[in-house]
């Protein structure tokens, strides 16, 4: 689960890093919006990190009721 | 005789020719027309200027205007330095200039703010993050004084997943700031008065995650992390809200920056930004509520076990 999120996180990251890195031109082009659209893309994976950790405290306190 | 290259921003200076108009204003009253304009793209003209000696070193401010845009101004776009060998020259009155060019768009249009540009939508995200982790702040305030109130776990378990919701949300509010920072100054962080007191808002509350991870004993976690959460609050409103406001400060919306100050935020922002917050805001108490019913859960367990 974590290596499948964390995958997902680096899929979603690489060309906006690649193109911060290579072209800076390409985040501050048509008026800088794609770096808001980086700001959307950061605040979605801090929230889906945050909820995959309550999901993995969830399945923990499953288990132990189980037990 | 002066050339001024002028780059639009969303204009429509190729099809608009035929009404385009290039003005230098020198003060309430004069000002000088351009006498050529050139057109190289929607985007693009230059103007030419046939100014003469002014008596003094003059800041003109440059006026674009035609029927579809309406009127663009840049204030203090030109300073005019005269030779002592040209002719004296009496701009015009700017009686010429027609006034009735200030228009609305039709349609659904951001305010055009410089610096900002498009990144004006950042109201929605990271600003309403903002906001929304104060909400959430002071639910956590709330149950912490319930706590020391009443001595109900229930209520030490509501402040702490608020406060955590909200640590989340001002984590997130940093890095998106810092992105913007990234593209907008050049630099990911600036020691800026604003980014640092939000910074130490941020070790203060993480101290508070600390605290409560720290100690085992449940009702000396409880009552410690309670009056914590009372001080950490208190130290956030000067921290966010004044300090950043007494001094200058790069950020938007403090020292004279655009941003939400009076006639910054236009309605069509509003009708976006309000519903943002209240968004961020439920889905922060959503995140919290999941982390109450987990920490029942556990209580529950706890106690079973005994």
């Amino acid at each position: 689960m974590k290596q499948t999120i964390f995958l997902i996180a680096i899929a979603l990251l690489t060309p906006a890093l690649l193109m911060a890195h290579g072209s800076e031109d390409f985040l501050r082009s048509t008026g800088k919006i794609y770096s808001v659209v980086l700001a959307v893309v950061i605040i979605f994976l801090g929230i889906v990190i945050y909820l995959v950790r309550i999901d993995r405290k969830v399945s923990r306190l499953e288990k132990e009721m189980r037990d | 005789m002066a050339d001024i290259n002028i780059t639009g921003y969303n204009s429509n200076y190729l099809s608009q020719r035929s009404s385009l108009q290039v003005w230098l204003k020198i003060d309430s009253v004069s000002g000088y027309q351009a006498t050529k304009i050139t057109v190289s793209g929607e985007r693009q003209l230059t103007a030419t200027f046939d100014i003469g000696a002014l008596p003094d070193t003059t800041e003109a401010l440059l006026l674009v205007l035609n029927a579809e845009d309406g009127t663009a101004i840049r204030p203090r776009a030109v300073k005019i330095n005269s030779a002592e060998d040209q002719a004296p020259s009496v701009p015009t009155k700017l009686t010429n200039l027609p006034v009735n060019t200030f228009k609305t768009k039709a349609g659904f249009y951001f305010p055009y703010r410089s610096i900002l540009d498009e990144t004006i939508r950042n109201t929605f995200f990271h600003v309403a993050l903002w906001m929304a982790m104060f909400a959430l702040l002071l639910i956590g305030l709330y149950h912490s004084i319930q706590y020391l109130l009443t001595k109900r776990i229930e209520s030490d378990i509501k402040a702490a997943s608020y406060s955590y919701a909200a640590i989340l949300y001002g984590l997130l509010g940093l890095a998106t700031g810092s992105v913007w920072a990234r593209y907008t100054w050049g630099t990911w962080w600036t020691p800026d008065v604003k980014l640092n007191m939000a910074a130490i808002t941020m070790l203060i509350y993480a101290a508070y995650a600390v605290l409560r991870a720290g100690i085992n004993d449940i009702d000396k976690r409880s009552q410690l992390s309670a009056i914590y959460n009372i001080f950490a609050f208190a130290a956030m409103i000067p921290l966010l809200f004044v300090i950043p406001r007494l001094t200058d400060s790069l950020h938007p919306g403090n020292g004279g920056n655009p941003a939400l100050g009076g006639e910054d935020l236009d309605n069509t922002l509003r009708m976006v930004f309000y519903p943002a917050i209240i968004g961020l805001f439920l889905l922060g108490r959503w995140i919290a509520t999941l982390n109450i019913r987990i920490e029942r859960l556990r209580i529950r367990k706890l106690q079973s076990d005994l």
